[in-house]
């Protein structure tokens, strides 16, 4: 089936793999994936074990539960270390990759991209070096991708990067170097001008006029939304930020379990973050914030705090969607018998469908087993 | 949009593109965290032939916490009960965020594969796949027939 034409993933964009002639090139481009979100490293980090992963993904990760995800053996937050050959290998791949993808292209051999035709569209995936890291926090972006987008355009000095990590950051640096949410940029798809925090928003409600203040109605959300604004407006962080300046330390957990509203307040309220919510909202933010914090102090490649603010409200953002768009009624509804007969009734084409492509698929391979003369493949293979 | 991680965009791509022997997995149009699945007996099984409909359902928590994995079609399986909940541990304690929606649905045909009435969800199939194992494999193959075609 061709995933180009589900509606929600029209958006993926990465680059192509290696072709299978080039197994060794292949191994190198996994060698360097984190096995949590399955991208290149950022931010890499060792645990007792041996294994690596992104500093977010592992703290993430064993705020759940305490193992190596790799490996199952038991592990800690305590023994997470920079991995910084692992940070620089990562970075100087991604940095040869397009180069490497050229030299390793077969003359013309359709067959290849045929099968993957939602990278087909991308052929600038192959040329560019920056389409592989597209994760929101990416600050990796070689000379090339640099210039493409005004949230982007931060690092424009590579030498500091050593400074920053053991010592702390003056906001007013890194203010020089990067435009702030607050400032206005065209949208890239209807390139009307608006603040830059509010643009994925804006792309997500289908580019929708600017309205020249966001309604600020609804209870509670209308108060955090507004929260949110203020953050952005430079209030809190501009006069906050130079009277208490924020510690680069990382911040140790507080027990979420004893732990009273005010006391995560006075933590949020630290880090100039929004204070308003019941203790659920606030032990999330406060959690997902530290993670974010602790994790960008090991890289090279940091991001200011407000990208990190910006980020934080991202997520609150789409949860509180998923949340609205009531999900896990769905679940609910599976669990009880009835419910799992409509359901199957429902779907009944849809199913139907999909069990006529596995017949399908599985005559067709026969056909070309029976072609090939018995050279079987077993039915259970693990990547 | 942007609350979907690009991890499941990536998962749902390659799974379509390229989805292993005898599994089919498809997002729903209106909520890329929901699939229909189908998977097929595994040959020489007393599910072989037979075509089975679950239900998967990635949790907000995914990668960190597992997915959510139904059978909606009945099958006669030790290790899955009537209401098609699945007693597999790495969709349990043993799950690992280094897992993926592609080595779930093969656990699951293996599970299929290799019932094992020791750790059981069903009591009295397990008992009855102990007790009488010749009789059990005949109801499963006869509940496959009946239901998963």
């Amino acid at each position: 089936m061709d995933m180009s034409s589900h509606p929600l993933l029209s958006s993926i964009d990465e680059a192509p793999p290696f072709p299978p002639n080039h197994p060794q090139l292949r191994r190198l481009d996994r060698s360097v994936v984190c096995q949590i979100c399955k991208e290149p490293f950022q931010a890499p980090v060792s645990i007792g074990c041996g294994h690596s992963f992104c500093s977010s993904c592992i703290r993430s990760s064993l705020d759940v539960l305490k193992k190596c995800p790799s490996c199952n053996e038991p592990a800690s937050e305590g023994q997470i270390r920079r991995n910084r050959a692992l940070e620089e290998i990562t970075d100087s791949w991604e940095e040869s990759r397009p180069i490497i993808y050229d030299l390793a292209k077969p003359p013309p051999q359709p067959q290849i991209t045929k099968k993957r035709p939602a990278q087909e569209l991308n052929p600038k995936a192959a040329s560019s070096s920056g389409t592989k890291r597209l994760k929101p926090n990416s600050s990796r972006e070689t000379s090339g991708s640099r210039s493409q987008s005004p949230t982007k355009s931060r690092r424009s000095n590579d030498s500091d990067h050593d400074e920053v990590q053991n010592g702390e950051v003056e906001d007013e640096e890194d203010d020089v170097q990067e435009l702030t949410e607050n400032d206005e940029a065209p949208c890239p798809i209807c390139q009307s001008t608006l603040p830059i925090s509010s643009i994925p928003l804006h792309i997500e409600k289908g580019c929708p006029p600017p309205k020249s203040k966001l309604n600020g109605n609804g209870n509670r959300k209308g108060n955090q939304k507004a929260d949110w604004k203020k953050v952005f407006s430079g209030q809190s962080i501009g006069a906050k930020n130079k009277d208490k300046e924020v510690e680069m330390k990382r911040i140790t957990k507080p027990n979420y379990a004893l732990a009273t509203p005010a006391d995560l307040r006075s933590i949020l309220s630290d880090y100039s973050l929004p204070t308003t919510g019941d203790k659920v909202t606030l032990i999330s933010r406060v959690q997902e914030w530290i993670i974010l914090f602790n994790s960008n102090l090991d890289t090279s490649h940091p991001s200011s705090l407000s990208a990190l603010r910006a980020k934080l409200s991202d997520m609150e953002n789409s949860k509180k969607r998923d949340k609205e768009r009531g999900k896990d009624e769905m679940i609910n509804q599976l669990g009880s018998k009835d419910g799992l007969q409509k359901y199957a009734k429902d779907k009944r084409s849809e199913f139907e469908r999909l069990r006529k492509e596995i017949i399908e698929r599985d005559r067709k391979r026969k056909e070309q087993e029976e072609g090939k003369g018995g050279g079987k493949d077993n039915a259970i293979e693990v990547e | 949009m942007s609350g979907l991680p690009k991890r499941i965009l990536k998962e749902t791509e390659r799974l379509m593109a390229d989805s292993p022997p005898g599994i089919s997995a498809a997002p729903k149009d209106d909520n890329l965290r929901h699939f229909d699945v189908t998977v097929a007996g595994p040959e020489s099984s007393p599910y072989e032939g037979g075509i089975f409909k679950l239900e998967l359902f990635l949790p907000e928590e995914y990668p960190m916490n597992p997915p959510k994995v139904r059978f909606l079609t009945k099958i006669y399986h030790p290790n899955i009960d009537k209401l098609g909940r699945i007693c597999l541990d790495i969709l349990k304690d043993k799950w690992s965020p280094a897992l993926q929606i592609r080595t779930v649905l093969l656990s699951i045909q293996a599970l299929l594969g290799a019932p094992n009435p020791d750790d059981p969800l069903a009591n009295d199939v397990a008992q009855n796949w102990k007790e009488n194992q010749s009789a059990a494999i005949a109801q499963a193959k006869e509940w496959t027939r009946q239901y998963a075609n």
